[in-house]
């Protein structure tokens, strides 16, 4: 029975050319080369919207990840589409999912970034969202800048100025500028020329594309430190962040929807998703043979290369595997995350070795294992404990992943109505419930 | 010959959008009609022009296209799936990693129908040319047969076929690989719209060059011109293509194609007209100027900037390129699958494979 008038979780499928767990490639039902396969990404989004999901999302960095190659070269992490490219061809290609990408703030200019953006989300009729990151990674660093990799405080400094221009390139013309009769081609009183000169960018002029349907594209962010929950708080619609437990969920939860009221904003104009690894199966049983089939497939040294890249290290291995995680170094890459792992190997008291393991399904994402009725009671506990509005959906392997969550998940939680039948409207913000910002907003 | 199309919302002539416009005619599938009609006339490739490349950014003109060039041919891509699609970027609005990125992405999307128009600026000729190496260097991160894929033995790819650049130069400095797998082109096709002070770089890196002449002498010079300068790079004539850029004027006769000219001149518009050979003429009368320009000039063919959109696109398209085809000129049908294959040129080989073959 739906209750049409309670709130509902919002719901996205972070996708993965080889699936969130690292050995998902290899697994006999996996597409290997999905990284080069347009057709494999298109049908996953249309897959995903005739679920009615919100969104995709694809995440990004500008480099490979892993400077082993010998490690690298056992992975399919290394190679795949440019997220903006990716998410321009599933626009013409689906009409109401939400298409987001990551783009940083590091490596990219304000009016550039923008436009393209604007650009996706005119394909699109109003679905685009930007998941605004600020690069934690040397690898990104050493493709762009001999000074190597910013530290947080500077990286952060100039996202915070970033997205103050961005959005002024958006907000440069009015919806109903392009007037185009015959004698008039652009009302000049819809336009509203960008001169932004600030610290770290002067961007001037006006964006070159009508005014998105849905206002602005949508802002993601997936900030955990200080800095970068501010940034959430002020500009975001949507933020994913990686919880292990109901209590971590919830302690961010309240933490960022209490900085809001400072910004001016209601807590509800940001929905919360966080990740979650969900191996279905339709008994506990067959979810659990699922998952240790991808247990076999991780080789020992790409599971702990991927722990210590997560923990900002250069080598982990000259650690016993079946010792403990030693005491670790603040660094300056994704320091929650850093401590999201120390933190889980000190609860369970796991080894270095259990610990990699555990950690290459979903990158420290929470995972859950078990019938439909179980994933949906862990996924509703949450929703209704104000740990989160709704999930990314990570599927440990492509298609199959996403297709057991759509086909025996999500009927399951729209029998408890806390999921939608059909979309409420067209663009990403409409079906998110998030406002259509006003201009200079 | 070897014909392209420049694909606009209204038109090339500044004053199309007043007789054709409307808001709607700025959208994604108007756009894409035009460039499903010129795939149904098996052109070589649809182009896209962009004037943040050159122009003063708050110049919101008829002429331009209201997308990102790069992020609209991603979306083409996927609904033209044999016309070749070349999209602008300037190499001062992208980083070189980003921008290679971009494009071997493009031609990964369009399984190998993607061209990067290149912009560049002529005051700083070192550091453009240090780009454009920078980004073909990145294009080679991986060999052809890098990723195998293998799910037994646990090997994506062999770690010997992956080639860190490694560049350090006065202008950049980036380590790569690219996160892109070699393109199906080998690497995507690089044009150039040559102008008098950036022939040494299309002479250098160009494969397909436009000449966007305004008479015939200027475009016979502009050919002599390049022509010469491709041997100084160790170039062949026959390693690229060079096109004129025609804004054909299609009627029953020269006479009434004169006519809509003159109407759409009569209208006030505030850009210029585009940079090309006008023709006026019924269908036959411009298949003749066309072929007696691609004897005479030296060319390989023509970029066609219809001047009213669709109109003009329609006539050419219709009237012209089946003409043309009866003249065994133009192909009927596309007979390979890459724009490069279109354009005949070759795919460029991997270096590691080149040295391979020289040393066995
Ligand atoms: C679901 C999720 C997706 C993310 N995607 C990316 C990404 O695509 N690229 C990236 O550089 N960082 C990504 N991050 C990292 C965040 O942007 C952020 O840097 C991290 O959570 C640490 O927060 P901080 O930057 O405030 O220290 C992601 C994080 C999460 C939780």
């Amino acid at each position: 029975m739906s209750r049409a008038n309670s709130r509902q979780m919002k719901l996205g499928a972070f996708l993965m050319a080889g699936g969130h767990h690292i050995g998902a490639w290899r697994h006999p039902d996996a597409v290997a080369e999905a990284g080069v396969d347009i057709d494999h990404f298109i049908g996953l989004a249309q897959m995903a919207e005739a679920a009615k999901l919100d969104m995709i999302f694809v995440e990004d960095a500008a480099a490979i990840r892993e400077r082993n190659v010998n490690i690298a070269s056992q992975a399919a992490r290394s190679t795949g589409f440019e997220p903006l490219s990716l998410l321009a061809a599933l626009a013409v290609n689906t009409s109401h999912i939400g298409l987001v990408a990551t783009a940083s703030t590091t490596y990219n200019d304000p009016y550039g970034l923008a436009r393209t953006f604007a650009s996706i989300d005119q394909l699109s009729g109003g679905r685009a969202g930007w998941n605004l990151v600020t690069s934690a990674s040397e690898l990104e660093a050493e493709n762009f800048v001999s000074s190597g990799l910013r530290p947080h405080a500077q990286r952060y400094e100039r996202a915070e100025e970033f997205a103050a221009a961005a959005t002024a390139v958006w907000d440069s013309v009015d919806a109903g500028a392009y007037v185009v009769d015959g004698n008039v081609y652009v009302d000049p009183g819809k336009l509203h020329p960008v001169d932004h000169r600030g610290t770290h960018f002067t961007a001037a002029g006006l964006l070159d594309s009508p005014r998105s349907q849905q206002g602005r594209p949508v802002m993601v962010q997936a900030g955990a430190s200080d800095a970068g929950k501010n940034l959430a708080a002020r500009t975001a619609d949507v933020v994913f962040t990686a919880a292990q437990t109901l209590e971590e969920g919830q302690e961010y939860y309240a933490d960022l929807k209490a900085r809001m009221p400072s910004f001016d904003r209601e807590p509800d104009d940001l929905k919360i998703l966080p990740g979650v690894s969900p191996i279905v199966g339709r008994t506990e049983s067959e979810a659990r043979a699922k998952y240790d089939a991808l247990q076999e497939l991780i080789p020992d040294e790409v599971g702990v290369a991927l722990l210590a890249s997560y923990l900002s290290v250069k080598d982990l291995s000259q650690y016993p595997l079946e010792g403990p995680l030693p005491e670790m170094p603040q660094t300056d890459g994704i320091q929650s995350r850093q401590q999201l792992i120390i933190d889980m190997g000190r609860r369970e008291n796991l080894s270095i070795r259990q610990l990699a393991r555990h950690f290459a399904g979903a990158r420290g994402h929470w995972q859950l294992i078990g019938t439909p009725a179980q994933i949906a009671d862990e996924l509703e506990e949450r929703f209704y404990a104000k740990a989160a509005d709704g999930f990314n959906i990570m599927g440990a392997l492509f298609p199959a992943g996403l297709e057991d969550f759509i086909i025996l998940v999500i009927p399951e939680l729209r029998r408890r109505g806390l999921f939608r039948e059909e979309y409420e409207g067209r663009t990403l913000r409409e079906n998110l419930g998030t406002r259509i910002p006003a201009r200079g907003a | 010959m070897h014909i392209g199309i420049s694909i606009t919302p209204f038109g090339h002539h500044p004053a199309a959008w007043r007789e054709n416009g409307s808001p709607d005619t700025m959208d994604f599938k108007h756009l894409a009609a035009q460039v499903k009609k010129a795939e149904d006339g098996a052109l070589d490739f649809a182009f896209f022009a962009d004037r943040l490349g050159r122009r003063p950014i708050d110049d919101l003109s008829p002429q331009a296209v209201p997308f990102e060039p790069t992020t609209l041919v991603a979306a083409l891509a996927t609904v033209a799936r044999k016309i070749g699609l070349i999209a602008t970027a300037a190499t001062s609005q992208h980083e070189p990693y980003n921008l290679a990125r971009r494009f071997a992405s493009l031609d990964t999307i369009s399984k190998g129908r993607a061209g990067w128009n290149l912009v560049i600026s002529p005051e700083t000729v070192a550091r453009e040319e240090e780009y454009i190496d920078v980004v073909s260097g990145l294009w080679d991160s991986w060999e052809d047969d890098a990723f195998v894929y293998d799910k037994a033995s646990g090997r994506f790819f062999v770690p010997g076929k992956m080639h860190v650049l490694n560049h350090a130069g006065a202008h950049f400095k980036v380590r790569g690989p690219l996160n892109v797998n070699r393109s199906p082109q080998g690497k995507p096709l690089i044009s150039q719209l040559l102008t008098g002070d950036t022939l040494d770089i299309a002479a250098r890196s160009a494969e397909l060059i436009f000449i966007g002449a305004r008479s015939p002498d200027e475009a016979r010079a502009l050919v002599a011109d390049i022509t010469q300068r491709l041997g100084r790079h160790a170039r062949m004539r026959s390693d690229v293509r060079i096109l004129a850029n025609v804004v054909p004027y299609i009627a029953g006769t020269a006479g009434e194609a004169r006519e809509i000219r003159d109407r759409l001149d009569a209208l006030p518009a505030a850009g210029e007209k585009p940079a090309g050979l006008e023709v006026f003429g019924s269908p036959i009368g411009t298949a003749d100027r066309l072929q007696d320009w691609s004897e005479t000039f030296g060319i390989d063919g023509f970029m066609i900037l219809p001047p009213l959109v669709t109109e003009s696109t329609h006539a050419f398209i219709d009237g012209v390129i089946p003409e043309l085809s009866k003249r065994g000129m133009f192909r009927n049908a596309y007979m390979g699958s890459t724009l490069r294959e279109h354009l005949g040129l070759r795919r460029p080989p991997h270096p590691a494979s080149r040295s391979a073959g020289a040393s066995r």
